[in-house]
């Protein structure tokens, strides 16, 4: 059977590229699924849990929101940040998110700064959530 | 003449010297190979990115696609981001940009107004001192220098272009070509001109596949544009550092073998000095014993 190829690539540097028969991406609809002959699509993606199948074993990381591209069984990837479940810190984690929710809480809905501390808590809260799966 | 103590001290100071200059090109080899390990990392993102927008794109007229980042309007005020490093003992390195950016504005004083920022120190240095405003200094970006603080910077500039207190950005940088070639550049940040030349439609090929876009093609557009902003500072930045380590290091390395000449001069003056010495004392010595006869 066909193979996905699966590939992560943050800003930064080539996080992985492996072969795998299934993925699970956080969309921007929610969760989807991506077998290999699945129709070239692009779409945006949420922080949250991405997960690989391959041979029966499941393999997680976590990515903290951007794109991913599928087309021609290859899955592309392109994370703001994306790192592996067992590698989170979620005492970190949840540092951040508490920091940013106390800046959220002195700023107005129509500060400039408002949007990106809310996405900063939106993200921490699905790493953390993420880390709970392990 | 100099006498043989001053020589053999001058001599001592410069092999101090070289020391230095051979310990700062080795600190700078590897650094640079640190710098252009980052710029190869950074590639697979900004190509994809790349060859996504361009993908929207080419279909973006016929559908009505519009991002106000990628929307050109008349220029009448213009900001410089000029990027220099930190420290000096980097040859051409800063120089060749402030006096790039200077021109700059001496060409283009038919605009109502350029703002200058700067990333560096030497920069900011540079317009300090001839009294010139500037008007932000994003210092210190090269200890933390990361594709957040860089987008961080970004996301203000577009603030600026958004809300009409700028008509264009432009970046000037050292283009990192080899270790011993950097090229000053000037990139246009915004408006964003990802699509290059245009090309065909149909030169383009099976290039452009269908794509679904979910949640749709303006939503995907609206979110890429601004990463494509930030990751072309990204580049820049780190293609600036990777430079200004190559700067440094040829610059460190003639620096090396100007002072192996130096010293090998000095050595030829010392030696002479000292025949020349000996010389006089033999001199000395042979007419005294002749005097005594």
């Amino acid at each position: 059977m066909a193979k996905l190829t699966v590939e992560i690539v943050t800003p930064e540097k080539r996080i992985l590229s492996v072969q795998a028969d299934e993925a699970i991406v956080p969309g921007g609809r929610g969760l989807f699924g991506v077998r290999p002959g699945h129709t070239p699509f692009l779409s945006l993606m949420e922080p949250g849990p991405l997960t690989l199948i391959e041979a029966g074993r499941q393999d997680t990381y976590f990515v903290a929101g951007g794109f991913v591209e599928v087309g021609n069984d290859k899955v592309l990837v392109l994370a703001d940040g994306a790192e592996q479940v067992a590698g989170i810190d979620v005492e970190s984690a949840r540092q951040r998110m508490a920091d940013a929710q106390k800046r959220l809480s002195a700023l107005s809905a129509d500060d400039a700064r408002f949007e990106v501390e809310q996405a900063t808590v939106r993200r921490e809260a699905a790493r953390i959530n993420v880390a709970g799966m392990r | 003449m100099a006498s043989l103590r001053d020589i053999r001290k001058r001599i001592r100071s410069v092999k101090n010297t070289r020391q230095i200059t051979k310990a700062m090109k080795m600190v700078s080899a590897a650094k640079l190979r640190k710098a252009q390990d980052a710029i190869l990392a950074a590639r697979p993102y900004a190509q994809t990115l790349d060859q996504i927008i361009s993908d929207l794109a080419a279909r973006a007229a016929d559908e009505g696609l519009a991002h106000p980042l990628l929307t050109p309007r008349p220029v009448r005020r213009v900001e410089l981001v000029v990027l220099t490093s930190d420290r000096g003992l980097a040859g051409g390195f800063n120089s060749n940009i402030t006096r790039r950016a200077n021109r700059f504005l001496y060409e283009n004083t038919a605009l109502e107004k350029i703002q200058i920022s700067t990333v560096g120190r030497k920069g900011n240095d540079f317009f300090r001192t001839r009294g010139l405003t500037i008007r932000k200094d994003f210092g210190g970006l090269y200890q933390r220098l990361s594709y957040r603080a860089a987008a961080d910077v970004a996301e203000e500039l577009v603030a600026s272009y958004v809300n009409g207190e700028v008509d264009q950005v432009i970046v000037v940088f050292n283009e990192f070509i080899s270790a011993i070639n950097q090229k000053v550049t000037m990139m246009q940040l915004l408006p964003l001109q990802t699509f290059g030349p245009q090309v065909p439609a149909e030169a383009q090929g099976p290039a452009l596949v269908d794509f679904k876009y979910e949640p749709d093609r303006q939503a995907v557009l609206d979110r890429l544009v601004p990463q494509a902003v930030n990751i072309k500072l990204y580049r820049a930045l780190l293609e600036s550092v990777a430079s200004e380590h190559g700067a440094r290091m040829s610059a460190m390395e003639n620096a090396t073998s100007n002072a192996t000449d130096m010293i090998n001069s000095y050595t030829l003056v010392y030696n002479r000095t000292r025949q020349a010495v000996i010389t006089k004392e033999l001199m000395e010595i042979v007419s005294g014993a002749e005097a005594l006869k």
